[in-house]
This record gives structure tokens, C-alpha cells and sequence, in this order.
């Protein structure tokens, strides 16, 4: 296919649901896609969808969710689309305060406009549940919004996805997906003391991710990263978890699994397939870390 | 004859019944840890082999019966492999092994019952519910992992 065709074919894509009920379903995928009920539930303790409260352990502190449905009170009842939108893209909430980069909004302002339309469209028909928020548990020294804005002008480039007319249209909607919608670098990419991504370790792997979590290297290194899978391997494992050594994913990523990506479409997965394995491989080894727990004391168990 | 083959068999079993227990106390957390590992790649290994076989990869089909009687031996007594006591050290194992001991096992056997599901399908020889099955025992290996196993502690 050539550039411009590429091209044209990406927008007819991206621009294409217009009836009401098709913008909300077409919000319905992009909210499962990008992960958002999956962080706004307390799933862990039978939270409500989309009312928040759930706990997110960072090296920085502790961050609980706020509730998304359109409550007025406690929810985004009150918002206009255009506070919703400004949110995404800039990280700003209706009030002109910053939003911590916990909220993965570094990705979300990727969004294209008519997706970020579509998931509003979507979230405010959502029913409104009420249950007030819980505050950060956050050290002194981040508890001031107003230094994130420092951290700003530092990391974050705001701006929808602009497709690159040289790569397929396959690819250009693979490169979407995993940056503006399924934020895959939130987890895999490495961050510098500050919280930043290091962007020239991009999807390299973090071995020390949220939850305290290792997260892998899936650039296509042959070492350290996904280098010896096939791109069919990793469409499976896309959709099942099933690794091609037989191993299953754990953690947060059968998370992301369950809740996102395995209810894509196979074109969807294949696009986000195809994009990965173009990444340049990158070597680093996601160092593990062996459980220091002193030996529980025998009276502690019995 | 027979009499002294029972009773040489008599005088044996409260031996090993002393000497398993034995045994089993002395076996150092390190060593279960990774008795542990090896079983859950065993395990792995048989499920990518069975996978490349029902997805029609490969066609060892003569096979897939040793694949399925190994996988049913070895989820036979998953929460067997993880002692109290084996939760530290060179594990991927989450406390919550230990802590919320009812749904781990409650994991484990539904694990079990799919993979007895999964055999009796290929027993049956339906493509499509072997297909199927094999699903769903893919999802019981996520959903323990997915609750019980971080990538690396
Ligand atoms: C990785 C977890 C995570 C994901 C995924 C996520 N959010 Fe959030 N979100 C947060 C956190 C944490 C905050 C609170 C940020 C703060 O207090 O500065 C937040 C804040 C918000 C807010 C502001 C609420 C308020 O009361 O000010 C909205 C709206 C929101 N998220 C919507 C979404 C939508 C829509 C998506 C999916 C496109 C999404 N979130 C995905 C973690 C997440
Ligand atoms: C009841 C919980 C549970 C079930 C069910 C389960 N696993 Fe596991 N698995 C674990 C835990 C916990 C670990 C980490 C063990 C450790 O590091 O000590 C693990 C580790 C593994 C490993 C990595 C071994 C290594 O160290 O390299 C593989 C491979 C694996 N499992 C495959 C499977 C497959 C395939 C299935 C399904 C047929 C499955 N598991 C079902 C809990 C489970
Ligand atoms: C919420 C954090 C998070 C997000 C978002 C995320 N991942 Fe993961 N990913 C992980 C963790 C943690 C692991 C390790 C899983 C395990 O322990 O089995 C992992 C493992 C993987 C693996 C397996 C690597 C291996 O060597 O076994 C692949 C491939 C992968 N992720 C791809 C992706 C892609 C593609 C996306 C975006 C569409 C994505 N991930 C989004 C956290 C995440």
C-alpha cells in the first residue's frame, strides 16, 4: 500500500462511527481497551465499577482512584465534556489543578479527539453510583499539585497520535493502540528518579513497576526481551496469556489480558502484534530479586 | 514363602512411615522452591506441547494422551508444592499463597477439574470441544498466576 493510501485508509479508521449508538460502542471498546475500569474498581475488595477507591502502590506513594461514574457528588456528574476532554489531554482537572501522571493521561493525550469524544459519550451513560473518594497517601514533598506542573514541561508532550504516513496502515493503528489507548509503555517502560519515562529505553522492561512488580522487556531482543517469539506467538498471548514455553501470564498483565486485550478483535491484536515486533530490540535484563523475608519464626505458624 | 514376604513387608511399613515424614521436615525451602519450579515446567511444557497439537501446529495427535495423562498427574496436588515455610527466598509465589489459603486452593482444583475436562474431550475426540477445553484450562493457569504469582519478588 502506498503512504498516502495508508493514510487515508488510517483516517477513514479513526474518524469513522458517527451514530449515537455506534459512538457508544465504539466508547465502550476504547474505555476496555485503555484500562480504565480495571483501575477505577476496587475489584480486590468487591468494589463498585467505575466508583473508584482502588489502592495503586507506586515507589512514590500510594494513589487511590477517584470515582468516575456520573455521580454529581462524588462522581464526574458535574463535568462538562470539555473538562472531561481537557483531563485526557492535558492532565488538568475542571478546577486548573494538575493531575498526578498515576492517571496514565502521558498516553491518554494521544488520544484522537473523536476517541476521547467516544469514551465520554460512553462514561456518562454509565449509572451514577455514589462513594466518596479516598485521599493519596503520598510523602510531603508530592503532596502539592502545583510541582507537577514542573514535572510537566520535564515529561509530558501533549498531542493526539499522529500516524506516519512511511508504515502501514496495520502498524500505524498497532502504534495507536499501544500508545494513546492500551498505554502498554506505563508498565513497560523504564522510569528515571523523577517518574519519568527514559525514552531511550522505551517498552525495555521495569524491575521495579507498580505494585512492586518486575515488569519484562518485550522489545524483540533475542536475550532479554520477546526476540525468539513469533508475531503469531504474541497475538496468542495477547489473547490467552499462553506464552510459547508454556508458561502463563501472571500478575497485573493477566489483568490487562482479561479486561482489555483479550476483547479486542484479532485485527486489533494482530496491528498491536506487528507494531511491537518493529521495536528496535533493546538488551536489558529485568533483574530479579530474590524474597529477603527473614525465615518467619516457627510460632508464627503454628 | 509367602508368610516371610509378609511379614518382611510388615516390618517395612512402619519404616517408611517414620522415615517419609522424616524426610519431607528436612527438605530444605530452597529445594522445594525449586522441585516446585520444575514441576510447574513440566507442567508448562506438557500444556504448550498439548497446545501445539490442538491448535493443529503440529501433528503428534498420537500424543496428546501422554500430554493430558502427565498434565492430570502433575495439577494432581498443586497447593502439595507450596509448604508452609517454602514462601521465601527464589520464589515468584505471592504471600497471598499462604494468606488466603481457600482461594489458592480453590485455583488449584479448578485447575484439576479442567484438565479432567480437557482429558475426557480428547477421550471423546470432538475437535471443537477439545478445542474448547483446552481453553479453558489455559484460563485457570492465568487465573491463579494472575492472583498468586508476581513476575519476580
Ligand atoms: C493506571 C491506572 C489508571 C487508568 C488505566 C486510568 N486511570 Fe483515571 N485516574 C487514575 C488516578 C490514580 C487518578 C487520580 C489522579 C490524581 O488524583 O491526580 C485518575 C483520575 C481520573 C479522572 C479525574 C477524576 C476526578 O475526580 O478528578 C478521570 C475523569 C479519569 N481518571 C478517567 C479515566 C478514563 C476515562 C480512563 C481510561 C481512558 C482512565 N481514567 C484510566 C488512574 C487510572
Ligand atoms: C493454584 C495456582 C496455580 C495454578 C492453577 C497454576 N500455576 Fe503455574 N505457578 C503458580 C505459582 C505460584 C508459580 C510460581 C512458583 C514459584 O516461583 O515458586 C507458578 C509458576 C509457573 C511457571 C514458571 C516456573 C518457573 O519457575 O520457571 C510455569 C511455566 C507455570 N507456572 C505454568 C503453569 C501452567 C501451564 C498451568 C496450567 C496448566 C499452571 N501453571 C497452573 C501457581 C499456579
Ligand atoms: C499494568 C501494567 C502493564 C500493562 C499496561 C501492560 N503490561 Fe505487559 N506485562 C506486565 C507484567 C507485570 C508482565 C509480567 C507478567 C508475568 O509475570 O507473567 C508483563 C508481561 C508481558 C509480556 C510477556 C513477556 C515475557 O517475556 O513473558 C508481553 C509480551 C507483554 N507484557 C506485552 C504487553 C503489551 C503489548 C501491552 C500493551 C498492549 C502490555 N504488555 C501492557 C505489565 C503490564
Amino acid at each position: 500500500m502506498s503512504g498516502r493510501a495508508a493514510v487515508l485508509l488510517w483516517l477513514v479508521i479513526a474518524a469513522s462511527p458517527v451514530l449515537a449508538d455506534d459512538v457508544r460502542q465504539h466508547g465502550e471498546y476504547l474505555f476496555r481497551a485503555a484500562g480504565c475500569a480495571t483501575c477505577h474498581t476496587d475489584e480486590k475488595n468487591h468494589g463498585v465499577p467505575l466508583a473508584g477507591g482502588r489502592a495503586l502502590k507506586t515507589s512514590f506513594g500510594t494513589f487511590y482512584t477517584p470515582n468516575i461514574t456520573p455521580d454529581p457528588d462524588t462522581g464526574i456528574g458535574r463535568w462538562s465534556e470539555a473538562d472531561f476532554i481537557r483531563a485526557l489531554r492535558e492532565g488538568i482537572s475542571p478546577a486548573g489543578e494538575h493531575y498526578y501522571p498515576a492517571f496514565p493521561y502521558t498516553s491518554y493525550t494521544r488520544l484522537t479527539d473523536t476517541d476521547q469524544h467516544a469514551i465520554w459519550v460512553y462514561l456518562s451513560s454509565r449509572k451514577p453510583v455514589q462513594q466518596a473518594n479516598k485521599p493519596h497517601e503520598l510523602p510531603w514533598y508530592l503532596r502539592s499539585r502545583a510541582s507537577l506542573g514542573i514535572w510537566k514541561k520535564m515529561f509530558l508532550s501533549t498531542g493526539a497520535f499522529q500516524s506516519q504516513p512511511d508504515r502501514s496502515a496495520a502498524w500505524n493503528r498497532g502504534a495507536y493502540l499501544v500508545n494513546a489507548v492500551a498505554h502498554c509503555c506505563e508498565c513497560h517502560t523504564p522510569r528515571n528518579f523523577l517518574g519519568g519515562f527514559k525514552e531511550s529505553r522505551q517498552f525495555a522492561g521495569n524491575s521495579e513497576g507498580v505494585e512492586g512488580t518486575a515488569v519484562s522487556n518485550i522489545t524483540p531482543d533475542k536475550k532479554t526481551g520477546i526476540g525468539k517469539w513469533s508475531e503469531t506467538d504474541l497475538v496468542e498471548y495477547l489473547e490467552t496469556g499462553a506464552t510459547p514455553d508454556g508458561d502463563y501470564a501472571g500478575d497485573i498483565m493477566a489483568e490487562v489480558i482479561d479486561n482489555s486485550l483479550a476483547q479486542l478483535t484479532k485485527e486489533d491484536r494482530r496491528a498491536i502484534a506487528a507494531y511491537v515486533m518493529s521495536l528496535p530490540p533493546l538488551e536489558n535484563t529485568i533483574h530479579k530479586r530474590t524474597n529477603k523475608k527473614p525465615k518467619p519464626k516457627k510460632e508464627e505458624y503454628e | 514363602m509367602k508368610a516371610v514376604k509378609t511379614r518382611c513387608l510388615l516390618s517395612i511399613i512402619p519404616v517408611i512411615t517414620i522415615l517419609v515424614p522424616l524426610v519431607l521436615h528436612a527438605a530444605e525451602p530452597e529445594e522445594i522452591i525449586k522441585y516446585r519450579q520444575n514441576t510447574m515446567k513440566a507442567i508448562g511444557g506438557h500444556t504448550a506441547a498439548a497446545g501445539a497439537i490442538v491448535q493443529g501446529k503440529v501433528d503428534y495427535k498420537n500424543q496428546l494422551a501422554d500430554h493430558v495423562r502427565a498434565l492430570q498427574a502433575l495439577t494432581a496436588d498443586i497447593p502439595g508444592l507450596f509448604p508452609k515455610d517454602s514462601d521465601f527466598g527464589d520464589t515468584k509465589a505471592k504471600d497471598e499463597v499462604w494468606s488466603n489459603r481457600a482461594e489458592f486452593e480453590k485455583r488449584a482444583k479448578s485447575a484439576k477439574t479442567n484438565v479432567a475436562a480437557f482429558a475426557k474431550a480428547v477421550q471423546g475426540g470432538n475437535p471443537q470441544t477439545i478445542v474448547a477445553s483446552f481453553k479453558e484450562v489455559g484460563e485457570s493457569c492465568k487465573a491463579c498466576h494472575k492472583d498468586f504469582r508476581k513476575k519476580d519478588d
